[in-house]
């Protein structure tokens, strides 16, 4: 991964994984980073599996349901949302690292530090309606089913209109990495994909008639409220993760413009700018 | 890709401004395009709600607005191939007709709101106008936006140490992009039966 | 040459104004019997402004191949599917 350097890094192992992995853990100096990137990874993915599978809030319920239908919904999912949520909510922490890695991007550009600060803050923020207020009603629901009917909805409500229609944080958020990358000079992600964010700031927008409407697409589980926001969204993920890959792939820990991979098969550029911690 | 003596006989193939900007338009336009579908689809669902309600927007609007936008993007098509040729005075005052034009569709726009919701049709009030006003509204906020990038434009136009031909093609691009998926819009909300 | 491209653009602006002003007239007819062939044709000639857009106003006519045919590929298809749309909404409802 990295060249042999003017360090006494030893070459890398060939065999088993579990060699790689070790030599890894103690030799590669992109070793916080690659941490970062796995755990976004894989918490993203456990985030869809205890979402859509376990708990299976995601894809959502229909806002017009009545009270005997949620007393229902929250039956028939009464495990799941207990379990599932206990797992997002042990893991939740996991999101300081995803943030800090995704923040390690900005402070790698020529513009001023700021944006990650402000990156960081709001990210912070958002975990709570991103993932922790519909955990907590979903099982405050769950853990009681024989609880009001009334107060049921309440919760149903509160769980997924804290979730859906509070996108103003992500908006903004999304807004200050677009500008960091279009401001860059240092080349760290291509200007499409400052428009990209651009793209997925625009759907935190089409998000909010949630609030009004019961049915339709523009309901929280609508057509266009959801169903298409979820595709630009999972798309806007899976391109930040690949992206992400390639920058740390890239470091050089200097200041200037991230070096191009190298073509397959050519030799690594030397490792003439090491590190400067 | 400052070069002003660009070959214009379209002898030599070019992308107008940056790339990255032609893959944010198309990507755009494949989300409009579905929020279009979706539109077609729940019209079909409801046929007389929708053709009743359509009798209430005002097609002469419609068509003054489309006109607007289309005089926009032609300046702003001249802006670009007078800053092609060097003629930078031709070109920023092309650039501050499209933010002009800009301007009256903006105005326009929330004349036209203004009067549906004092005749008592709200974003609310059936589904029609949930998506009237949604479309037109994702519209202008493309609209609003299209003001920052035509103000770069303005900006790299303005002072003789910018003026990169790129960045201004990459302006014209996004801006007339709100122009096209106008034209969509148009025709969807207001022509089609 | 700077002359010749200018005179372009105006006839493309005075095509697109003049199709426009056309639709005054399509959207104008009777407005609640049901018309497939208003529907499509409003569709259709809507793309056609757009492919003009896209050719004189944003320039596409010089540029290259891949850009050209990505281009014209958006205009087909959303073609085919608002179409589709529209027909296929229609057949639902009355089915």
């Amino acid at each position: 991964m990295s060249a042999p350097s003017t360090g006494a890094m030893p070459e890398r192992p060939s065999g088993s994984l579990v060699r790689k992995v070790a030599w890894h853990w103690r030799h590669d100096e992109k070793r916080e980073l690659w941490i970062g990137w796995w755990t976004l990874v894989v918490f993203y993915n456990l985030y869809g599996l205890l979402f859509f599978v376990v708990t299976r809030t995601q894809p959502p319920p229909q806002p017009s349901l009545d009270p005997a239908g949620i007393v229902r919904w929250f039956d028939d999912r009464h495990h799941g949302l207990i379990y599932g949520y206990a797992i997002v909510f042990i893991v939740g922490g996991a999101t300081a690292i995803m943030n800090a890695t995704l923040a390690y991007s900005m402070r790698r550009m020529s513009v001023s530090r700021a944006f990650a600060y402000a990156y960081l803050v709001i990210y912070a923020l958002a975990t709570l309606p991103g993932m922790l207020l519909m955990g907590i009603a979903c099982t405050v629901g769950a853990m009681r089913p024989d609880r009001d009917p009334e107060l049921l909805s309440w919760l149903y409500d509160f769980a997924f209109l804290s979730f859906e229609g509070t996108m103003g944080v992500f908006l903004v958020g999304s807004l200050v990495w677009m500008a960091a990358v279009l401001l860059d000079r240092n080349r760290v992600f291509p200007k499409w994909f400052g428009y990209l964010n651009l793209c997925n700031a625009l759907t935190e927008v089409v998000v909010a008639p949630a609030w009004i409407f019961k049915s339709g697409a523009f309901a929280w589980d609508g057509t266009i409220a959801w169903w298409t926001n979820m595709g630009v969204f999972v798309t806007y993920t899976a391109v930040f993760l690949t992206l992400l890959r390639r920058m740390i792939l890239r470091e050089d820990f200097g200041t200037g413009p991230l070096p191009d991979l190298p073509r397959e098969g050519a030799p690594q550029a030397s490792g003439s700018m090491e590190a400067t911690r | 890709m400052t070069t002003a003596a660009r070959d214009t006989a379209g002898r030599s193939r070019f992308v107008p401004g940056q790339p990255d900007m032609w893959a944010f338009v198309l990507f755009e336009s494949l989300v409009f395009t579905v929020y279009f579908t979706v539109y077609l689809v729940h019209r079909s669902q409801d046929l007389d709600l929708y053709r009743q309600s359509q009798t209430h927007l005002d097609l002469h609007i419609g068509v003054f607005n489309t006109l607007v936008l289309l005089v926009s993007s032609g300046s702003m098509a001249r802006c670009v191939q007078a800053a092609r040729e060097c003629a930078y005075r031709t070109a920023l005052t092309n650039a501050i007709w499209t933010l002009l034009f800009g301007f009256v569709f903006f105005v326009s726009k929330v004349f036209e709101w203004t009067t549906e919701i004092e005749r008592g049709f709200t974003f609310s009030t059936n589904e029609f106008f949930q998506f009237y006003y949604f479309l037109t509204a994702i519209h202008f906020l493309h609209l609003l936006i299209g003001f920052v990038v035509l103000a770069v434009g303005v900006r790299e136009l303005r002072s003789p140490a910018r003026r990169s031909q790129e960045t201004i093609e990459t302006c014209a691009t996004y801006w007339h992009t709100i122009d096209y998926l106008w034209v969509l819009i148009f025709a969807l909300l207001y022509v089609v039966r | 040459m700077s002359a010749a491209s200018d005179k372009r653009l105006i006839l493309a602006w005075l095509v697109l104004s003049a199709i426009t002003i056309s639709q005054l007239g399509l959207g104008s007819l009777d407005a609640l019997t049901p018309n497939a062939a208003i529907a499509s044709s409003a569709i259709v000639i809507a793309l056609v402004k757009v492919r003009i857009i896209f050719r004189e106003f944003m320039e596409i006519r010089h540029a290259p191949a891949l850009l050209c045919r990505l281009t014209d590929l958006w205009v087909v298809s959303t073609g085919v599917i608002l179409l589709g749309s529209y027909f296929l909404g229609m057949a639902l409802s009355k089915g």
